[in-house]
Protein backbone atom coordinates (compact mmCIF):
# COMPACT_ATOMS: atom_id res chain seq x y z
CA UNK A 1 0.00 0.00 0.00
CA UNK A 2 1.72 3.29 -1.27
CA UNK A 3 -0.10 6.49 -0.17
CA UNK A 4 0.67 9.44 -2.87
CA UNK A 5 -1.42 12.70 -1.69
CA UNK A 6 -2.90 14.66 -4.56
CA UNK A 7 -4.31 17.62 -2.87
CA UNK A 8 -4.35 18.26 1.03
CA UNK A 9 -5.80 20.78 2.33
CA UNK A 10 -8.28 22.09 5.17
CA UNK A 11 -10.83 20.62 4.76
CA UNK A 12 -10.17 18.62 1.26
CA UNK A 13 -7.99 16.03 0.80
CA UNK A 14 -7.47 13.65 -2.56
CA UNK A 15 -5.06 10.38 -2.10
CA UNK A 16 -4.09 7.64 -4.51
CA UNK A 17 -3.99 4.59 -2.39
CA UNK A 18 -1.79 2.03 -5.03
CA UNK A 19 -2.16 -1.26 -4.75
CA UNK A 20 -5.62 -1.44 -3.90
CA UNK A 21 -8.99 -2.49 -5.08
CA UNK A 22 -12.90 -1.91 -4.64
CA UNK A 23 -12.81 -5.13 -1.75
CA UNK A 24 -10.99 -2.12 0.76
CA UNK A 25 -11.45 0.70 -1.07
CA UNK A 26 -15.06 0.40 -0.80
CA UNK A 27 -15.17 -0.96 2.74
CA UNK A 28 -13.02 2.21 3.53
CA UNK A 29 -15.17 4.68 2.06
CA UNK A 30 -18.51 3.53 3.53
CA UNK A 31 -16.56 3.62 6.81
CA UNK A 32 -15.88 7.27 5.88
CA UNK A 33 -19.21 8.45 5.45
CA UNK A 34 -19.92 6.90 8.77
CA UNK A 35 -17.25 9.40 10.14
CA UNK A 36 -17.67 12.47 12.43
CA UNK A 37 -17.12 15.66 10.61
CA UNK A 38 -16.54 13.83 7.18
CA UNK A 39 -18.95 15.67 4.34
CA UNK A 40 -18.43 13.80 1.18
CA UNK A 41 -15.99 10.78 0.75
CA UNK A 42 -15.80 8.77 -2.24
CA UNK A 43 -12.91 6.77 -4.85
CA UNK A 44 -12.30 6.57 -8.14
CA UNK A 45 -11.34 3.50 -9.30
CA UNK A 46 -10.13 3.01 -13.67
CA UNK A 47 -10.10 -0.44 -15.03
CA UNK A 48 -6.11 -1.54 -16.46
CA UNK A 49 -7.65 -1.01 -19.72
CA UNK A 50 -8.20 2.88 -19.17
CA UNK A 51 -4.35 2.64 -19.81
CA UNK A 52 -4.80 5.94 -17.50
CA UNK A 53 -5.06 6.35 -13.65
CA UNK A 54 -5.56 2.80 -12.74
CA UNK A 55 -4.98 3.20 -8.64
CA UNK A 56 -7.76 4.32 -6.50
CA UNK A 57 -7.76 7.99 -5.62
CA UNK A 58 -9.86 8.37 -2.46
CA UNK A 59 -11.36 11.96 -2.61
CA UNK A 60 -12.43 13.52 1.30
CA UNK A 61 -14.32 16.45 2.29
CA UNK A 62 -14.76 17.36 5.73
CA UNK A 63 -16.95 20.29 8.03
CA UNK A 64 -14.43 23.22 9.01
CA UNK A 65 -12.19 21.81 11.87
CA UNK A 66 -11.75 18.89 10.91
CA UNK A 67 -8.82 18.22 9.09
CA UNK A 68 -9.43 15.20 6.16
CA UNK A 69 -6.23 12.95 7.10
CA UNK A 70 -7.39 13.18 10.79
CA UNK A 71 -10.63 11.59 9.75
CA UNK A 72 -8.90 8.92 7.68
CA UNK A 73 -7.17 7.65 10.62
CA UNK A 74 -10.08 7.63 12.55
CA UNK A 75 -12.34 5.43 9.66
CA UNK A 76 -8.92 3.13 8.81
CA UNK A 77 -9.48 2.48 12.72
CA UNK A 78 -12.83 1.80 12.49
CA UNK A 79 -12.68 -0.60 9.53
CA UNK A 80 -9.85 -2.46 11.69
CA UNK A 81 -12.18 -2.88 14.77
CA UNK A 82 -15.36 -4.27 13.07
CA UNK A 83 -12.63 -6.84 11.15
CA UNK A 84 -12.04 -7.48 14.76
CA UNK A 85 -15.19 -7.93 15.82
CA UNK A 86 -16.37 -10.13 12.56
CA UNK A 87 -13.08 -12.24 13.40
CA UNK A 88 -14.04 -12.70 17.08
CA UNK A 89 -18.15 -13.44 16.74
CA UNK A 90 -16.87 -15.81 13.66
CA UNK A 91 -15.04 -17.94 16.33
CA UNK A 92 -17.42 -17.43 18.65
CA UNK A 93 -19.82 -18.97 16.80
CA UNK A 94 -17.58 -21.35 15.45
CA UNK B 1 -19.67 3.36 16.57
CA UNK B 2 -19.40 -0.54 15.36
CA UNK B 3 -22.37 -2.40 16.31
CA UNK B 4 -22.59 -5.60 18.15
CA UNK B 5 -21.34 -8.61 15.60
CA UNK B 6 -23.46 -12.17 15.88
CA UNK B 7 -23.02 -15.02 14.05
CA UNK B 8 -24.49 -18.02 13.92
CA UNK B 9 -24.54 -21.39 11.49
CA UNK B 10 -27.18 -22.48 10.11
CA UNK B 11 -25.52 -25.03 8.07
CA UNK B 12 -21.92 -25.88 8.63
CA UNK B 13 -19.17 -28.01 6.72
CA UNK B 14 -15.89 -28.06 6.61
CA UNK B 15 -16.12 -27.13 2.66
CA UNK B 16 -19.31 -25.83 2.87
CA UNK B 17 -21.42 -23.64 5.26
CA UNK B 18 -24.21 -21.55 5.33
CA UNK B 19 -24.40 -18.36 8.30
CA UNK B 20 -25.37 -15.37 9.26
CA UNK B 21 -24.29 -12.77 10.32
CA UNK B 22 -25.87 -9.64 12.24
CA UNK B 23 -24.51 -6.16 12.57
CA UNK B 24 -22.07 -6.09 9.05
CA UNK B 25 -22.53 -3.16 6.90
CA UNK B 26 -23.33 -3.57 3.58
CA UNK B 27 -19.92 -2.80 2.19
CA UNK B 28 -18.01 -5.10 4.66
CA UNK B 29 -20.04 -8.30 3.66
CA UNK B 30 -19.26 -7.19 0.20
CA UNK B 31 -15.44 -6.46 1.32
CA UNK B 32 -15.67 -9.95 3.03
CA UNK B 33 -16.93 -11.70 0.01
CA UNK B 34 -14.31 -10.06 -2.61
CA UNK B 35 -11.40 -10.45 -0.15
CA UNK B 36 -12.65 -14.72 -0.05
CA UNK B 37 -12.39 -14.94 -4.04
CA UNK B 38 -9.66 -12.83 -4.98
CA UNK B 39 -7.22 -12.14 -1.88
CA UNK B 40 -6.83 -15.44 0.05
CA UNK B 41 -3.57 -16.79 -0.83
CA UNK B 42 -3.88 -20.72 -1.56
CA UNK B 43 -1.19 -22.94 -3.29
CA UNK B 44 -1.30 -23.77 -6.50
CA UNK B 45 1.32 -25.73 -9.16
CA UNK B 46 2.17 -22.93 -11.48
CA UNK B 47 5.55 -24.63 -13.00
CA UNK B 48 6.05 -28.10 -14.56
CA UNK B 49 9.22 -29.10 -15.53
CA UNK B 50 8.68 -31.80 -17.61
CA UNK B 51 10.39 -35.18 -17.37
CA UNK B 52 8.56 -37.34 -20.16
CA UNK B 53 5.76 -36.86 -21.76
CA UNK B 54 4.47 -39.13 -24.18
CA UNK B 55 0.94 -38.50 -23.70
CA UNK B 56 -1.17 -37.03 -26.18
CA UNK B 57 -1.23 -33.87 -24.79
CA UNK B 58 1.21 -31.09 -25.06
CA UNK B 59 2.95 -30.27 -22.00
CA UNK B 60 1.56 -26.75 -21.44
CA UNK B 61 -2.32 -28.48 -21.48
CA UNK B 62 -1.00 -30.73 -18.66
CA UNK B 63 0.22 -27.97 -16.91
CA UNK B 64 -2.92 -26.35 -16.90
CA UNK B 65 -4.42 -29.36 -15.96
CA UNK B 66 -1.98 -29.87 -12.89
CA UNK B 67 -2.78 -25.42 -11.74
CA UNK B 68 -6.28 -26.19 -11.19
CA UNK B 69 -6.01 -29.28 -9.29
CA UNK B 70 -6.86 -27.68 -5.59
CA UNK B 71 -3.94 -28.28 -2.66
CA UNK B 72 -4.23 -28.39 0.90
CA UNK B 73 -2.98 -25.41 2.27
CA UNK B 74 -2.64 -25.39 5.78
CA UNK B 75 -3.39 -21.78 7.59
CA UNK B 76 -0.19 -19.29 8.39
CA UNK B 77 2.20 -21.89 7.33
CA UNK B 78 3.04 -20.34 3.72
CA UNK B 79 3.44 -16.51 2.88
CA UNK B 80 2.70 -15.33 -0.58
CA UNK B 81 5.24 -16.85 -2.97
CA UNK B 82 6.40 -20.13 -1.03
CA UNK B 83 6.85 -22.96 -3.45
CA UNK B 84 6.31 -26.45 -2.20
CA UNK B 85 7.44 -29.05 -5.27
CA UNK B 86 5.10 -32.46 -6.15
CA UNK B 87 5.64 -35.04 -8.52
CA UNK B 88 4.06 -37.09 -10.56
CA UNK B 89 5.40 -40.34 -12.87
CA UNK B 90 2.43 -42.65 -13.92
CA UNK B 91 3.06 -45.14 -16.63
CA UNK B 92 0.25 -46.01 -19.32
CA UNK B 93 -2.09 -48.33 -19.62
CA UNK B 94 -4.28 -46.19 -17.46
CA UNK B 95 -5.29 -42.91 -15.75
CA UNK B 96 -3.07 -39.85 -13.71
CA UNK B 97 -5.10 -38.78 -11.15
CA UNK B 98 -4.27 -35.74 -9.32
CA UNK B 99 -4.10 -38.65 -6.32
CA UNK B 100 -0.76 -39.80 -8.12
CA UNK B 101 1.37 -36.37 -7.28
CA UNK B 102 3.71 -36.99 -4.37
CA UNK B 103 4.14 -33.80 -2.37
CA UNK B 104 7.43 -33.04 -0.72
CA UNK B 105 5.79 -31.21 2.32
CA UNK B 106 3.42 -33.74 4.01
CA UNK B 107 1.14 -30.38 5.14
CA UNK B 108 0.41 -30.02 1.85
CA UNK B 109 -1.64 -32.80 -0.77
CA UNK B 110 -4.15 -32.90 -3.16
CA UNK B 111 -7.55 -31.98 -2.02
CA UNK B 112 -9.17 -34.37 -4.70
CA UNK B 113 -7.96 -37.36 -5.28
CA UNK B 114 -10.04 -38.00 -7.87
CA UNK B 115 -9.46 -35.53 -10.39
CA UNK B 116 -8.36 -37.01 -13.81
CA UNK B 117 -5.35 -35.30 -15.48
CA UNK B 118 -4.83 -37.67 -18.82
CA UNK B 119 -5.91 -40.90 -20.11
CA UNK B 120 -2.31 -42.51 -20.94
CA UNK B 121 -2.63 -45.66 -23.46
CA UNK B 122 -0.10 -48.54 -23.54
CA UNK B 123 3.49 -47.28 -23.73
CA UNK B 124 3.06 -43.92 -23.07
CA UNK B 125 3.94 -42.10 -20.08
CA UNK B 126 4.06 -39.05 -18.15
CA UNK B 127 6.63 -37.79 -15.66
CA UNK B 128 6.60 -34.33 -14.29
CA UNK B 129 8.30 -32.48 -11.61
CA UNK B 130 5.80 -29.15 -10.42
CA UNK B 131 6.65 -25.93 -8.07
CA UNK B 132 3.31 -24.97 -6.08
CA UNK B 133 3.12 -21.47 -5.31
CA UNK B 134 1.22 -19.46 -2.97
CA UNK B 135 -0.83 -16.70 -4.65
CA UNK B 136 -4.06 -14.98 -4.49
CA UNK B 137 -7.37 -15.71 -6.79
CA UNK B 138 -6.47 -11.60 -8.11
CA UNK B 139 -3.54 -13.62 -9.64
CA UNK B 140 -4.84 -16.55 -11.33
CA UNK B 141 -8.13 -17.90 -10.74
CA UNK B 142 -6.81 -21.55 -9.67
CA UNK B 143 -5.50 -19.66 -6.69
CA UNK B 144 -8.98 -19.02 -5.60
CA UNK B 145 -10.21 -20.67 -2.32
CA UNK B 146 -13.73 -20.16 -2.47
CA UNK B 147 -15.10 -21.38 -5.37
CA UNK B 148 -18.69 -20.20 -4.93
CA UNK B 149 -18.88 -17.43 -2.00
CA UNK B 150 -22.26 -15.08 -1.96
CA UNK B 151 -24.54 -13.49 0.78
CA UNK B 152 -28.03 -12.26 0.76
CA UNK B 153 -30.01 -10.35 3.23
CA UNK B 154 -31.92 -12.30 5.66
CA UNK B 155 -35.94 -11.75 5.20
CA UNK B 156 -37.96 -11.16 8.31
CA UNK B 157 -41.57 -12.77 7.52
CA UNK B 158 -44.82 -11.38 9.38
CA UNK B 159 -47.96 -12.44 9.15
CA UNK B 160 -50.34 -9.48 9.29
CA UNK B 161 -53.59 -10.71 8.50
CA UNK B 162 -55.76 -13.74 6.71
CA UNK B 163 -56.50 -13.34 2.97
CA UNK B 164 -59.66 -12.89 2.10
CA UNK B 165 -61.99 -16.29 1.42
CA UNK B 166 -61.84 -17.69 -2.00
CA UNK B 167 -58.40 -15.62 -2.61
CA UNK B 168 -56.33 -16.95 -5.27
CA UNK B 169 -53.25 -18.36 -3.75
CA UNK B 170 -50.72 -17.29 -5.69
CA UNK B 171 -46.93 -18.74 -4.87
CA UNK B 172 -45.02 -16.56 -2.85
CA UNK B 173 -41.17 -17.71 -3.97
CA UNK B 174 -38.55 -16.56 -0.97
CA UNK B 175 -35.04 -17.89 -0.94
CA UNK B 176 -31.96 -18.47 1.44
CA UNK B 177 -33.00 -18.01 5.01
CA UNK B 178 -35.97 -16.41 6.92
CA UNK B 179 -36.19 -15.19 9.90
CA UNK B 180 -39.87 -16.00 11.53
CA UNK B 181 -41.12 -16.07 14.59
CA UNK B 182 -37.51 -15.27 16.06
CA UNK B 183 -36.07 -18.53 14.37
CA UNK B 184 -34.18 -18.80 11.43
CA UNK B 185 -35.47 -21.22 8.78
CA UNK B 186 -34.02 -22.13 5.22
CA UNK B 187 -36.60 -21.15 2.67
CA UNK B 188 -36.13 -25.30 1.08
CA UNK B 189 -37.86 -26.56 4.18
CA UNK B 190 -40.92 -25.18 2.51
CA UNK B 191 -40.35 -25.75 -0.72
CA UNK B 192 -39.23 -22.08 -1.21
CA UNK B 193 -42.83 -20.95 -1.51
CA UNK B 194 -44.25 -18.61 1.48
CA UNK B 195 -47.68 -20.01 0.72
CA UNK B 196 -46.60 -23.48 2.17
CA UNK B 197 -45.37 -22.28 5.53
CA UNK B 198 -48.50 -19.58 5.54
CA UNK B 199 -51.08 -21.09 4.20
CA UNK B 200 -54.43 -18.50 3.95
CA UNK B 201 -52.17 -15.71 5.38
CA UNK B 202 -51.56 -12.71 3.86
CA UNK B 203 -47.48 -11.75 5.00
CA UNK B 204 -45.39 -9.38 4.44
CA UNK B 205 -41.62 -9.64 3.63
CA UNK B 206 -38.79 -7.30 4.82
CA UNK B 207 -34.88 -6.96 4.83
CA UNK B 208 -33.15 -7.48 7.72
CA UNK B 209 -30.98 -4.44 7.58
CA UNK B 210 -26.56 -5.62 8.26
CA UNK B 211 -28.22 -9.09 8.49
CA UNK B 212 -26.59 -11.15 6.14
CA UNK B 213 -26.45 -14.77 5.55
CA UNK B 214 -23.20 -16.27 3.68
CA UNK B 215 -22.77 -19.35 1.54
CA UNK B 216 -19.39 -20.16 1.82
CA UNK B 217 -18.04 -23.10 -0.45
CA UNK B 218 -14.51 -23.49 -0.57
CA UNK B 219 -12.41 -26.00 -3.28
CA UNK B 220 -10.95 -27.79 -0.89
CA UNK B 221 -7.31 -26.14 0.04
CA UNK B 222 -9.04 -24.92 3.42
CA UNK B 223 -11.58 -24.95 5.54
CA UNK B 224 -14.60 -22.46 5.17
CA UNK B 225 -13.83 -20.96 8.72
CA UNK B 226 -10.23 -20.82 7.89
CA UNK B 227 -11.24 -18.99 4.18
CA UNK B 228 -13.50 -16.60 6.17
CA UNK B 229 -11.07 -15.66 8.68
CA UNK B 230 -8.14 -15.35 6.56
CA UNK B 231 -10.58 -12.85 4.19
CA UNK B 232 -12.10 -10.84 7.43
CA UNK B 233 -8.11 -10.44 8.39
CA UNK B 234 -6.63 -9.43 5.04
CA UNK B 235 -9.60 -6.25 5.68
CA UNK B 236 -8.34 -5.64 8.71
CA UNK B 237 -4.51 -6.10 7.82
CA UNK B 238 -4.90 -3.29 5.27
CA UNK B 239 -6.82 -0.61 7.62
CA UNK B 240 -4.14 -1.40 9.95
CA UNK B 241 -1.34 -0.77 7.03
CA UNK B 242 -3.41 2.39 6.13
CA UNK B 243 -3.53 3.81 9.39
CA UNK B 244 0.13 3.74 9.98
CA UNK B 245 0.94 5.10 6.80
CA UNK B 246 -1.49 7.95 7.57
CA UNK B 247 -0.27 8.49 11.35
CA UNK B 248 3.26 9.19 9.58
Amino acid sequence: MDLRVITNERTELEIEIAGEDHTFMNVLKSALLETDGVVAATYDMNPEQSGGQTEPILSIKTEEGTAPLDALEVAADEVQEQSDAFHSAFEAAA
Amino acid sequence: MSEQYEVEFIERGDREATFLVRGVTPAFANGVRRAMLADVPTLSIDEVRVVENSSVMFDEQIGLRLGLVPLTTPRDEFSEGETVTLALDVEGPGTAYSGDLVSSDDLVSPAEENVPIIDLKEGQRLEIEADAVMDTGKEHAKHQGGVAVGYRHLQRIEVVGDNEAFEQDDPRIVRGVIEAEGELVPAESFGNDLTNRYEGKEVEVHDVPNAFVFDVETDGSMSVDDLVLAAVDSIGDRADELAAAVQL
